[in-house]
């Protein structure tokens, strides 16, 4: 298909266009925007949010791996990526935490629970991402405490996880 | 424009007919009737290769009927 | 055989005009720029929001498409045509449309129309963090082509869409008929625009 129009009739349309944003589609929203906005589900506790960021953070960088790098490992989107390790209000994407889960090699029903997605049925895994968050704080290197305390937490999620026939 | 070819089709009637009603009711000439049937029955052949039903859903009852296609 | 129509952007920075192709296909070339040049563009644009404390409400939409499967699942389909709009040697935008929906606006009821099912310009032609897009008019071309399309099919040049929330303005000064918030509650609440075979007429005329 050709279509033939003058230079000014093209130029004319761009200046109208001017800077608005032009997407459209369903496949072009973001669900993870929608998800957060219809607050269809009840909000998980934000401690544990925090705690799941800062677990992706920390597990990240223990690893190595820039925000690119994990994304590319664990089949995900750097930018759903960058906004679990820095935004405590969002709710991830329920593959997203099976992919992670997958990648760290730790339970996915605790780390399900950890991101808000299913009801935590024990106080104890909320008190440990609490003290966990506290522990660890956002900074270039992992340090030795902010080791220690990962290692603490991952041993936590590991052995908490629900008695259930595997 | 696409290059395209011509064909002869031979047509009953009745087949005529219905064609004449689909290329009036859809504001279409009846070769973009014809074609909008071939792009129609393209994709309900795939998605059926793929295992998928061609389910019609009554909006008012929500009874499903399923059209075969063998 | 993918035909190339010239057209002309306009320089963000400069104002100044730029020759640039409309194509009616997406080829690997698409593909390969989405996956080395959009996505890693985005991903910055995403980086800055949070740094400067953007609310996530607005931020840009439409980063979970994923190209390669879709250019998959719709690889030779008659239903399913393709767009981009070619300059500097990049991707500046891409269409996807589909030509099996009917439209909805009561004066076109059940009419066949070119429904488009993915409209997206490239992260540096959108216009987050208030800064002026490196090309203007992507959206306008790839929104010209689909009504091309449905007048080359016969369907008068009528077409439908779906707008992300921050692009309906930019669908309502097209002259396109605002039909609200899709009652389907799969459609996320995008509001429906169509444009019927008058407006587009309107659209194309040369002046």
């Amino acid at each position: 298909m050709r279509l033939e129009r003058s230079k000014e009739w093209w130029l004319a349309r761009a200046r109208q266009e001017g800077d608005a944003a032009v997407g459209a589609g369903l496949l072009a929203a973001n669900p993870a925007v929608e998800q957060h906005g219809l607050e269809a589900q009840p909000a998980p506790a934000e401690e544990t949010r925090i705690a799941f960021g800062r677990f992706v953070n920390l597990m990240r960088r223990r690893r190595g791996y820039s925000v690119e790098q994990l994304a590319e490992a664990a089949c995900l989107e750097a930018s759903e990526l960058l906004v679990i390790e820095e935004d405590r209000h969002y709710v991830p994407q329920l593959r997203t935490v099976f992919e992670l889960a997958r990648t760290f090699e730790v339970p996915q029903q605790r780390l399900l629970q950890l991101a808000g997605l299913a009801v935590a049925n024990d106080d104890g895994l909320r008190k440990e991402a609490v003290r966990f968050a506290a522990r660890s704080e956002s900074m270039q290197r992992l340090t030795s405490e902010e080791s220690s305390a990962l290692e603490a937490f991952v041993a936590v999620l590991s052995e908490q996880g629900p008695k259930r026939a595997r | 424009m696409t290059a395209k070819r011509t064909m002869t089709l031979n047509l009953t009637d009745a087949e005529m007919r219905a064609l004449d009603e689909l290329s009036a009711r859809k504001d279409v000439s009846k070769t973009a009737v014809l074609r909008q049937a071939l792009r129609l029955y393209q994709a309900v052949e795939a998605r059926v290769e793929r295992g998928e039903k061609l389910l019609f859903e009554n909006e008012a009852t929500k009874e499903k009927a399923e059209l075969m296609l063998v | 055989m993918v035909d190339v129509s010239t057209i002309y952007l306009v320089d963000g920075a400069t104002g100044s005009e730029v020759r640039a192709e409309l194509r009616d296909s997406i080829e690997d070339a698409q593909l390969v720029d989405w996956q080395l040049k959009w996505r890693p563009a985005h991903d910055a644009l995403i980086r800055e929001l949070i740094q400067k404390g953007v609310s996530r409400q607005q931020w840009p939409q439409s980063s979970h498409w994923d190209w390669r499967r879709k250019a998959a699942q719709v690889q030779g389909l008659l239903a399913f045509r393709g767009f981009c709009v070619l300059a500097d040697g990049e991707t500046q935008g891409m269409a996807q449309v589909e030509l099996t929906k009917s439209a909805r606006a009561p004066v076109q009821a059940g009419k066949p129309i070119v429904y488009i099912e993915y409209l997206e310009a490239a992260p540096w032609n959108s216009p987050e963090l208030g800064r002026a897009p490196r090309y203007r008019g992507v959206g306008t071309a790839l929104l010209s082509a689909a009504i091309a399309l449905s007048v080359e099919e016969g369907f008068k040049g009528r077409i439908g869409l779906h707008s992300l929330p921050q692009a309906e303005d930019f669908y309502r000064r097209r002259g396109m008929v605002d039909l609200g918030p899709d009652p389907d509650p799969g459609h996320q609440h995008l509001r429906y625009f169509e444009m019927t075979a008058e407006q587009a007429r309107a659209f194309l005329t040369e002046e």
